[in-house]
């Protein structure tokens, strides 16, 4: 390590974490004392440099990811980045350099485990995979007086993006939205359309709720109630299968 | 006996109740199987892994809107709630309540499909032909492009089940016990023949669909989640290695894609049914379906697991550590050298972790702090590999020494948080503290006495 660093100080975006790998390329940096840094909090011996994020240059290393490594691991990286932890850019820097340089195959980017920093973003693209699996699966869509179903959900990570594609394919003919809770994020489908994003919007308040909405709530309540085989009560193994932060936004769960 | 007749007074609700209540015993709620892309102009899709939709209070998943068309019944099987002698409130559904139940409850997320299954009104073959119905008019006139699970009903008409077969994803008959002996005691209306043939016509369809669409790429699929079974664990004296070889010989012979195993449940109080006062042999289930893993993914054999003199599994081991610790001749393995088939046999090594061993050692030798990244459970395994010629502690290959260590919770290595280091030993927690298991105590858990 030398006795300088280069510090890439970037937003939470796929844009800002991308431009600024392009740049570290560009401005022909020692990787090795290089940092992708998503916070303020200063490094002492640092050049800071702020990141300003550059459609082209994005471009060119999304290219670059899918050409090299293919769509798939291109997929995980940016799951990984999707990720609240702060160190997601690092992780997925330092992964991409190794990548590039050991001339890994396509699909291959996250085999070699015992890297520190390929596994960082491997667990990272992990975790954010199986919270999207959770909210595939949990996810719940009231009617609203108008038709359109309407679904808040609260996920520790930015997975809108990657969810909504699964409910567009699944219910093309429906006007849906489903909105994030804690980034003020909602995604939108019009019916036969294709989806997006639309942030920073205030929701009206309250949300009117069809005529049948609270008849088939209590209806699916019944369900689940009914169906638990009573001899085989096992509280522990329901709360490990279905986390208690996801039941507050799941109709069975609340009243 | 109250009846409950469609049109009457009757709510949904009640009748959903009733239904569903008769359809839990019922195990397989699996949504798996099948990919399939929305079209555009219907409500649904299907993801080959499955997705399970919300958690009952046991445990059980619940993916599928599990419910049957009517619990009345012609039939008397004495393990069954729903057998014709029982005096319980009986519903049935028309087809269009279900379409509509199904529509409304997928399109808020609740469920991922139908799981179709019926008592016997009249006759099998009436029965299949309402079920047939209604799940033509689920997929046709609802436009419902999910999942759909239907039981092919024993002794139906093969033109009804052909039909059924190319409207569901994945279609069950239920072996419901693993003998023929089992079935005429509890099932008299039920013979194993019955229950063989439609399987076996299901399975052929398959095959002969299968070479369809080599030919024709938009030929109608038929089944094409495969099928599946389930038989009751402990309502008969069978043992555990009479089940598992049963289970072998249908995923050989029949092709089939999943065998459920259900422990036993005595709700009719029949006198011909085992009093469980512990409660169903759920940890007996449990080393079934462990060992159901190891026959489909692991590459055991039945007869490796279990034999005609050891007929049960052990109850404080798991199957692929109770075979590890009788073939100790086969370990330690080298992490590093050896192949997938032999990794897969290390107990603590999962298939993907298997996977990932195989891959991440093209980069360079992997060390015990790379198998924990790579997500191998190492208080199981270290008995069992090397890394570079190395064991992680000095272990003794010895068998009594190893079960010792894997069953007992409090004296075996002590691992801190990481599982890498010892733990430091603290005066209250005396390692000694436990008696061992009894022989009786052992063929009790086996059979769900305690």
């Amino acid at each position: 390590m030398g006795w300088f660093m280069v510090v890439y100080r970037c937003e939470a975006s796929l844009e800002s974490i991308f431009t600024a790998i392009y740049q570290a390329y560009e401005e022909r940096r020692d990787h090795e004392d290089t940092v992708l840094c998503l916070t303020e909090d200063p490094l002492f011996f640092a050049e800071d440099i702020r990141v300003i994020p550059d459609n082209f240059k994005t471009q060119k290393v999304v290219n670059t990811l899918n050409k090299r490594f293919g769509q798939e691991n291109y997929l995980s990286l940016c799951m990984a980045l999707a990720s609240e932890d702060e160190d997601c850019a690092q992780a997925v820097y330092r992964t991409i350099v190794k990548g590039l340089a050991g001339k890994v195959g396509r699909g291959h980017l996250f085999d070699n485990l015992a890297d520190d920093y390929v596994h960082r973003a491997f667990a990272l693209a992990r975790g954010v995979s199986t919270e999207i699996g959770h909210i595939k699966q949990f996810l719940r869509f009231q009617e609203l007086e108008n038709g359109i179903l309407y679904s808040k959900i609260g996920p520790k990570n930015d997975i809108l993006a990657f969810i909504m594609p699964h409910f567009a394919d699944r219910l093309p003919i429906e006007n849906f939205m489903i909105y994030d809770d804690l980034r003020n994020l909602f995604g939108i489908h019009p019916a036969g359309r294709p989806w997006y994003l639309l942030r920073g919007e205030e929701v009206e308040a309250p949300l009117q709720l069809s005529e049948d909405e609270l008849r088939y709530q209590e209806l699916f309540r019944h369900f689940c109630h009914t169906i638990t085989v009573e001899e085989r009560k096992n509280m522990l193994l329901q709360r490990n299968m279905l986390p208690l932060r996801f039941r507050k936004y799941m109709v069975e769960f609340t009243t | 006996m109250e009846y409950l007749a469609a049109g009457s007074a009757t709510s949904l609700t009640e009748k959903l109740k009733v239904l569903t209540d008769a359809a839990k015993y019922d195990v397989a709620c699996t949504s798996s199987g099948v990919e399939r892309k929305g079209n555009g102009h219907s409500i649904g899709n299907c993801v080959a892994a499955g997705i399970c939709h919300s958690f009952s209070a046991d445990g059980r998943c619940i993916s599928l809107l599990k419910i049957l068309l009517t619990n009345e019944c012609i039939y008397d099987c004495k393990y069954c709630r729903n057998r014709c002698s029982n005096d319980i409130p009986r519903a049935t559904f028309t087809p269009e309540e279900i379409c509509t139940l199904t529509m409304e409850f997928y399109r808020r997320n609740y469920i991922e499909g139908l799981f179709l299954s019926s008592g016997i009104i009249s006759n099998p073959t009436f029965t299949m032909e309402l079920i047939c119905r209604t799940i033509w008019l689920l997929r046709n006139r609802y436009h419902f492009n999910g999942y759909v699970h239907v039981k092919a009903i024993p002794g139906a008409a093969p033109e009804i089940i052909e039909q059924a077969g190319f409207l569901a994803d994945r279609m069950s008959v239920n072996l419901e016990l693993p003998t023929a002996e089992g079935l005429r005691v509890l099932a008299p209306n039920k013979h194993r023949k019955s229950i063989l043939t439609p399987m076996r016509q299901i399975q052929n369809g398959i095959q002969a669909n299968q070479n369809d669409l080599v030919l024709y790429r938009n030929a109608p699929k038929f089944v094409a989640g495969g099928q599946s079974t389930q038989m009751i664990i402990g309502a008969t004296p069978e043992s555990d290695y009479h089940i598992i070889n049963v289970a072998e010989g249908l995923y050989q012979k029949f092709g089939l894609k999943r065998v459920f195993y259900s422990a036993f449940v005595n709700v009719t109080g029949d006198k011909n049914l085992p009093a469980l006062p512990g409660g169903p042999p759920l940890l007996r289930e449990h080393r079934l379906y462990q060992a159901d893993w190891l026959l489909r993914f692991y590459g055991f054999r039945a007869e490796e697991l279990l034999d005609e003199k050891r007929p049960y599994f052990n109850v404080m081991l798991d199957p692929k550590e109770d075979w590890a610790v009788r073939h100790l001749e086969l370990f330690p393995v080298e992490i590093n050298r050896a192949s997938l088939d032999l990794l897969l046999r290390v107990p603590g090594v999962g298939v993907k972790s298997a996977r990932r061993i195989v891959m991440a050692r093209r980069s360079g030798s992997l060390t015990f702090a790379d198998l924990k990244k790579i997500g191998v459970v190492l208080k199981r395994a270290i008995y069992f590999i090397t890394c570079n010629g190395r064991m992680m502690y000095p272990v003794k290959l010895e068998e009594d020494y190893i079960v010792r260590q894997l069953t007992q919770e409090k004296d075996r290595i002590r691992f801190g948080s990481d599982e890498m280091s010892y733990r430091q030993l603290s005066l209250f927690d005396d390692g000694n503290f436990t008696r061992p298991v009894t022989d009786v105590e052992q063929m009790q858990v086996v059979k769900g006495v305690i």
